[in-house]
């Protein structure tokens, strides 16, 4: 049992359980996610992680038969509310998507689309600013930088999904939530986006799904287990995947299931 | 080796099914083009207007200014009558008092008109003597354009011997001939064949139109949005779209009883009129509108919608800032597509009285018009030669205005699809 140390935690949730109509989608999880550390949640197809994650920014709320129960708390306030503003929350916790999905728009549009919104900018020359600051820390602005006014479909998938999470950093969010970001990707837009996480580690705390056991093992310092909607085990990434004190979990991470 | 002969079997299927659908295509272009080539050949020669040359002497003392000096607005108020017929008489320098009338009638009734409309327009004539054009009488416009056959028996025939005498006298001076029917575009409907146009049923057809899309877009658009993307789903919901999907399907004359009933009975809107046409029509078109808008709305991909939410953008911002925009092509087809079908709609316009006689051309929508379709529909029934080439020439419009609104409609949706992919 990991302790919660309210100190360096920027989320916990507390017994949260979540339905899909009649059928529960996860138990009583109760985790806390490190601030400006990468937490993952790893465990096979089905689990609830992504469904946890999406407890984060209130994503759950666009599928009518999902309800959330339980607390999460953010810098003190449960946003699991129901009267909680789902706007400014979003504002706070971003979100980078399994499949890379880019506006239809320009370049430019795409990264200035969430200052604009939130009125970030009040000159062209601060939105210029807003956007190559964004790039550069997507490591996307060398690229890219000759053709900002270009449609953003026309990229690479690699460069899509870095689009995004410079999309999705450029309102300066607190939290990014990262749902499987290299699943539609090869191995070298892979290892890019990994190297970028590192960075962003510095700036942002990050949750990251993944299904790549080695991918939770390169880039996190915390990892969380979920095995059929129930948080099995959870620590440090170095000793659930040396140590692992449940048989579960390391019949998963040795692959012998999953 | 079964499956060998399995292999042959699904080829063989494959290629009746390729001769099934080239089949279909060729019977479908077929008919197609017997319909053009049917029309065409009907309707071309509306097209043509036939003018016959008499020489007019604008006399002074019979136009009773001898010795005077008069302006143009001086002119066109005297009494030309009995000039234009002394000219039109002087045909036949030996007329007996009983062929008169037969001259007269190889002539438009608008031959005085036209006699006076050319020396206003060209005033330095008066008193002088000129070869004016004047429109031919509908029988011997299609005696001219080989639709009407000489060698029927005469007392069966509309042009007697007299006049075909006289006319092919005309014709070997060189005093007949033809040109590009303006009038055809220019007038508004008439009893007489070789003076009927389509000029009030086609702007009765735009302002129609225009007054249809106006009412049914915006109100379609704003409905189509609402329950696709904020209205609860419910049983109310269901049973409105369970509604609007019969209401597409209602026959249009229902329509035209509604436009009948409300409009014109409670509301007293002016009948006739475009505007309660294209109301009446936009009650057509509303549904066509908010199935395309709906169907284009959910064709836009959720990830989009996602990718804006994630951004802490509110529910009313993704809707118009990225799903509206993607769907647009979509609805603006469907547009089209109700427009094209409102356009072509007769029923329930002549049940609201746009089938009137109406020999005006309208200024507003609230001026009494006809409709392209109403119009075709009122000369189908006129017996004379000259409307049955004019119905399919007003075809031949209806047809050439889809095709333009079509070709719109494409033009718009490939430069908004190009915008956004």
């Amino acid at each position: 049992m990991v302790v919660i140390d309210m100190e360096t935690s920027k989320i916990v949730a507390a017994n949260v359980d979540v339905y899909y109509g009649g059928k529960q989608a996860l138990f009583d999880v109760t985790l806390d996610i490190a601030a400006k550390q990468i937490t993952s949640l790893i465990g096979p197809s089905g689990c609830g992680k992504s469904t946890f994650l999406r407890c984060f920014n209130r994503m759950n709320d666009l599928i009518d038969i999902c309800t959330v129960h339980g607390q999460i708390m953010m810098d003190g306030i449960d946003i699991n509310k129901p009267d909680l503003d789902v706007v400014r929350l979003r504002e706070k916790v971003g979100m980078v998507f399994q499949k890379p999905n880019p506006f239809p728009k320009t370049l430019y549009e795409n990264i200035a689309y969430g200052p604009t919104i939130h009125g970030m900018a009040t000159t062209k020359h601060e939105m210029d600013e807003i956007v190559e600051k964004s790039l550069r820390r997507a490591a996307l602005w060398d690229e890219v930088k000759d053709r900002l006014h270009e449609i953003a479909t026309g990229l690479s998938g690699g460069q899509q999904q870095r689009l995004c999470i410079a999309r999705a950093i450029s309102i300066e969010p607190e939290v990014i939530l990262m749902d499987e970001p290299c699943s539609a990707l090869d191995p070298i837009a892979t290892a890019k986006i990994e190297e970028l996480m590192d960075e962003l580690r510095q700036n942002f705390t990050i949750v990251i799904v993944t299904h790549s056991m080695q991918q939770a093992a390169r880039v996190s310092q915390r990892t969380a287990f979920f095995h059929l909607g129930n948080l099995v085990e959870s620590g440090e990434t170095d000793q659930i995947f040396r140590n692992p004190s449940n048989q579960k979990t390391e019949d998963y991470i040795t692959g012998r299931f999953g | 080796m079964n499956k060998e002969k399995l292999l042959i079997k699904r080829y063989k299927a494959e290629k009746r099914f390729q001769f099934y659908g080239k089949a279909a295509i060729t019977v479908a272009l077929m008919f197609l083009f017997v319909f053009i080539f049917q029309i065409f050949s009907k309707g071309y020669t509306a097209f043509q207007k036939t003018w016959l040359y008499v020489e007019v002497t604008y006399d002074q003392e019979m136009l009773g200014v001898k010795g005077k000096i008069v302006s143009v607005e001086e002119m066109a108020a005297l009494d030309f009558y009995e000039l234009a017929t002394s000219s039109l008489l002087k045909l036949d320098a030996n007329v007996s008092r009983g062929n008169k009338r037969d001259i007269i009638k190889m002539f438009a009734y608008t031959f005085e008109e036209e006699i006076k409309d050319y020396l206003l327009r060209n005033p330095q004539y008066l008193g002088k003597n000129v070869i004016v054009p004047l429109t031919a009488s509908d029988d011997l416009d299609q005696v001219y354009k080989g639709n009407y056959p000489r060698d029927i028996p005469e007392e069966r025939r509309r042009v007697n011997n007299y006049q075909l005498k006289l006319f092919d006298e005309m014709t070997s001076r060189g005093h007949v001939s033809s040109s590009f029917n303006l009038s055809f575009f220019a007038n508004a409907d008439s009893r007489e064949a070789e003076l009927a146009g389509i000029a009030s049923s086609l702007v009765g057809s735009i302002y129609s139109i225009l007054v249809c899309l106006l009412f049914s877009f915006p109100m379609a658009v704003a409905a189509g949005i609402y329950l696709e993307e904020f209205a609860p789903h419910n049983w109310f919901t269901d049973f409105l779209e369970v509604n609007i999907n019969n209401l597409a399907a209602v026959p249009s004359i229902v329509f035209g009883l509604l436009g009948l009933g409300v409009l014109l009975a409670i509301f007293d809107l002016p009948r006739s009129t475009p505007l309660v046409g294209g109301i009446t029509l936009s009650l057509m078109t509303l549904p066509t509108i908010i199935i395309a808008c709906r169907a284009s709305l959910k064709a836009v991909p959720p990830s989009i919608k996602e990718a804006a939410l994630a951004m802490g953008a509110s529910k009313m911002q993704t809707t118009f800032h990225h799903t509206v925009p993607l769907s647009m092509p979509g609805t603006l087809s469907g547009t089209i597509i109700g427009l094209a079908q409102a356009l072509g709609e007769t029923a329930p316009l002549i049940l609201i009285g746009m089938v009137a006689f109406i020999n005006t051309v309208p200024g507003t929508p609230v001026d009494p018009a006809s409709s392209l379709p109403v119009q075709i529909y009122i000369w189908s029934e006129s017996a004379e030669r000259g409307f049955v080439e004019k119905v399919s020439a007003c075809i031949m419009v209806l047809m050439v205005f889809l095709v333009t609104m079509n070709l719109g409609a494409q033009t718009l949706r490939y430069k908004l699809e190009k915008k956004w992919s």
